[in-house]
């Protein structure tokens, strides 16, 4: 062994992860002086924009905004539960999407909506939770199983549909498609219902505790006695479900069930997640803040548009904002 | 299992090649002697597929052998290959070197980044991820963009000597760079010194902050070289057109026997595993298999290397082993 082998160094001096390093730099109050006022200044001029931006501020305006928000919102939901657990993302979460929405409408033409729309969730539920019990059992990569599982899922759904979308029969989804739940759009009371159990499921419950736990530092929970595994499976099937909220909901709206539904929602939904201000290493966070983000983003994208901006320059002050989010996360210390 | 078998598959470089053997014996099988798979326009399709999954896979294998992982490529392939061909369409050279400007320069940028906070890649990549690809959604108003100059555009995918192209051999040579810096340099151990234990590898002098960003400058030079050359040989670029590269990339290193976790793998064994990806895709084509069984197939290898590699697998085999009562329980 050299003098310039790093395994010679003694066994206390070594770091296990990066998420260690990040732990080491834990900056004190001036850090997090520096984030709130970031934010708040942040806020002050997203208000200031909102408010003289003619148009913005009407009540149609914000409800389209706020429903449009919904469907990725639901998938942000449940990525929340992922990233919670300390597995940073799934990339198969819009696929899972698609997949999900060819499977409720095939269903619908066979056993109706009502049979279909179980269908739908045990179907997402099954096919994340899977994903969730090979990353928790195996402790397998979940980088690795959720790519592989995107190229399994759109692979084998084209195999199976040829390709093609499948459409319901006339009038058999329209209950979703136009019911409101009193003044509110069923997409976004679907969402807003969704984020209210997810937050009910992370702070009141056992479960939501060993959420945490596991997240923050899962050798910790182990020796608590908590059995990561269950609770990595659980949190990917939630997101599963959320999933498959999204999916039956964009599938009535669309009157199909498609492969092409849904493309790119991992990446919009851990941006909503990561600009609420959950970590990205896991164990902090909740489903309100990425209410909050979702909220966020949809408002900058809105008023860019009013004030005339292209749509790709969103996607890009989205991308800047998600950068400034995640640098600005260490300089507050959060973890 | 024969000794000389398992050795070979114990060594993550051999385990790359020894799995392209088996698959190559099999699709050879499947074609049942007709010759529509063991012949030269197969060899020189899996080329040019090395040519565009290759470089990006060993810009992802680099990044992941330092214990992180470029998210970004996925935007930085778009993005360079709209850089290219906008100023490509004025001179083809300088689109290239414009393409793998702002290659560098985002690695650099994305490299400092984590230096300088402290901060996990796939973070800071993922922000980069979104950046790049909206700057390229901008670059172009969200329209495909036409070379024109179709000399160069057929120059790329021009065969000569039956097997090369300009593209196949810039990949080539990339690789080739890459494996003799990586086993003859010192350049080379420092960075799996610093992908296997950084706080060790800081103490026994790796300047580890120079690593980080040179290879996250590395990354973004390849991917950018991978997307300008390919938007060319396309003679057109879109913001969307090759934004799936980062699945097959990511598959081939991790198959090539690179490991999330650092500190493993080499430029051969992804150069290995790539081809393993390009053999699969071009055989299945020319034995007359449909398109999807190439998704198919890459999830099915990348879902069982994962499981592989899992640290828990022998650990979660034996409990399970146990409970079946095929095995006694240990003493303590």
């Amino acid at each position: 062994m050299s003098a310039s082998d790093p395994r010679s160094v003694p066994a206390p001096l070594r770091l296990r992860s990066a998420a260690a390093l990040v732990r080491l730099q834990r900056p004190g109050r001036a850090g997090r002086i520096v984030l709130w006022s970031v934010r708040g200044i942040a806020l002050v001029l997203l208000v200031a924009f909102a408010l003289t931006t003619p148009g913005f501020l009407t009540a149609s305006s914000l409800l389209t905004m706020l429903t449009t928000m919904s469907f990725v919102g639901c998938v942000a939901v449940g990525m929340t539960f992922i990233t919670l657990s300390g597995n940073i993302m799934s990339f198969s979460l819009g696929a899972t999407l698609a997949a999900t929405t060819v499977v409720f409408v095939g269903a619908s033409l066979s056993i109706g909506p009502w049979g279909a729309l179980l269908a739908a969730f045990l179907f997402s539920m099954a096919l994340t939770g899977a994903q969730g019990w090979v990353i928790g059992y195996f402790r397998a990569n979940p980088i690795i199983v959720t790519m592989a599982s995107l190229a399994l899922i759109i692979g084998v759904a084209t195999w199976l549909t040829g390709g093609k979308g499948v459409y319901p029969h006339r009038g058999d989804l329209d209950f979703l498609k136009e019911g409101r739940i009193g003044p509110l759009p069923l997409p976004l009371a679907a969402f807003l219902v969704t984020v209210a159990l997810g937050q009910l499921l992370l702070s009141f419950t056992r479960f939501g505790r060993n959420l945490y736990m596991v997240g923050s530092n899962p050798r910790a929970a182990e020796a608590a006695g908590i059995e990561g595994w269950r609770t990595v499976t659980a949190a990917y099937a939630v997101a599963g479900l959320c999933t498959a909220i999204s999916a039956v909901l964009m599938a009535a709206r669309y009157s199909s069930g498609d492969l092409t539904q849904g493309s790119g929602y991992e990446y919009q939904a851990i941006s909503a997640v990561l600009v609420g201000g959950t970590a990205i290493q896991g164990g902090e966070g909740s489903a309100l803040r990425t209410l909050f983000g979702a909220f966020v983003i949809s408002v900058v994208e809105g008023l860019l548009v009013l004030n005339g901006f292209s749509t790709q320059m969103q996607y890009f002050l989205v991308g800047v904002i998600v950068l400034g989010v995640i640098m600005l996360q260490t300089v507050g210390g959060q973890r | 299992m024969m000794p000389a078998l398992r050795r070979a598959l114990g060594n993550r470089t051999l385990r790359a090649f020894v799995l392209l053997a088996i698959i190559v014996a099999v699709l050879a099988a499947a074609d049942q002697g007709r010759g529509r798979f063991l012949n030269p326009n197969t060899a020189f399709s899996v080329l040019q597929q090395f040519a565009t999954i290759g470089p990006v896979a060993l810009a992802l294998g680099l990044t992941m052998i330092i214990r992180e992982y470029d998210i970004s490529v996925g935007g930085m392939i778009s993005l360079s290959g709209c850089v290219a061909v906008m100023v490509g369409n004025w001179s083809p050279v300088l689109g290239v070197l414009a393409a793998v400007a702002v290659g560098m320069t985002s690695g650099a940028v994305q490299g400092a980044i984590m230096n300088w906070l402290r901060l996990s890649s796939l973070g800071v990549t993922l922000g980069g991820l979104l950046t790049l690809s909206g700057l390229a959604y901008v670059l172009t108003g969200n329209e495909a963009i036409g070379y024109d100059d179709i000399d160069v555009a057929m120059l790329m995918n021009q065969p000569f000597l039956g097997l090369f192209s300009v593209r196949n051999v810039v990949a080539i040579a990339a690789f080739v760079v890459a494996a003799v810096v990586f086993a003859r340099t010192r350049i080379g151990r420092d960075v799996v010194a610093a992908g296997s234990d950084r706080r060790a590898a800081m103490v026994a002098g790796v300047p580890v902050a120079r690593i980080v960003v040179g290879v996250f400058m590395i990354s973004g030079l390849l991917t950018a070289l991978a997307g300008a050359l390919l938007s060319y040989s396309l003679a057109a670029a879109s913001p969307i057109a090759l934004a799936d590269a980062l699945v097959p990339a990511t598959a081939a290193a991790i198959i090539g026997g690179v490991s999330l976790t650092g500190g493993k793998g080499t430029p051969v064994g992804i150069a290995g595993g790539v081809l393993i990806l390009c053999v699969l895709r071009s055989g299945l084509t020319a034995i007359g298999v449909a398109p999807y069984m190439h998704n198919i197939v890459t999830g099915g290898v990348l879902l069982a290397v994962a499981l592989l590699d899992a640290p828990d697998l022998r650990r979660r085999r034996l409990a399970l082993r146990r409970r079946l009562g095929r095995e006694p329980a240990p003493a303590d």
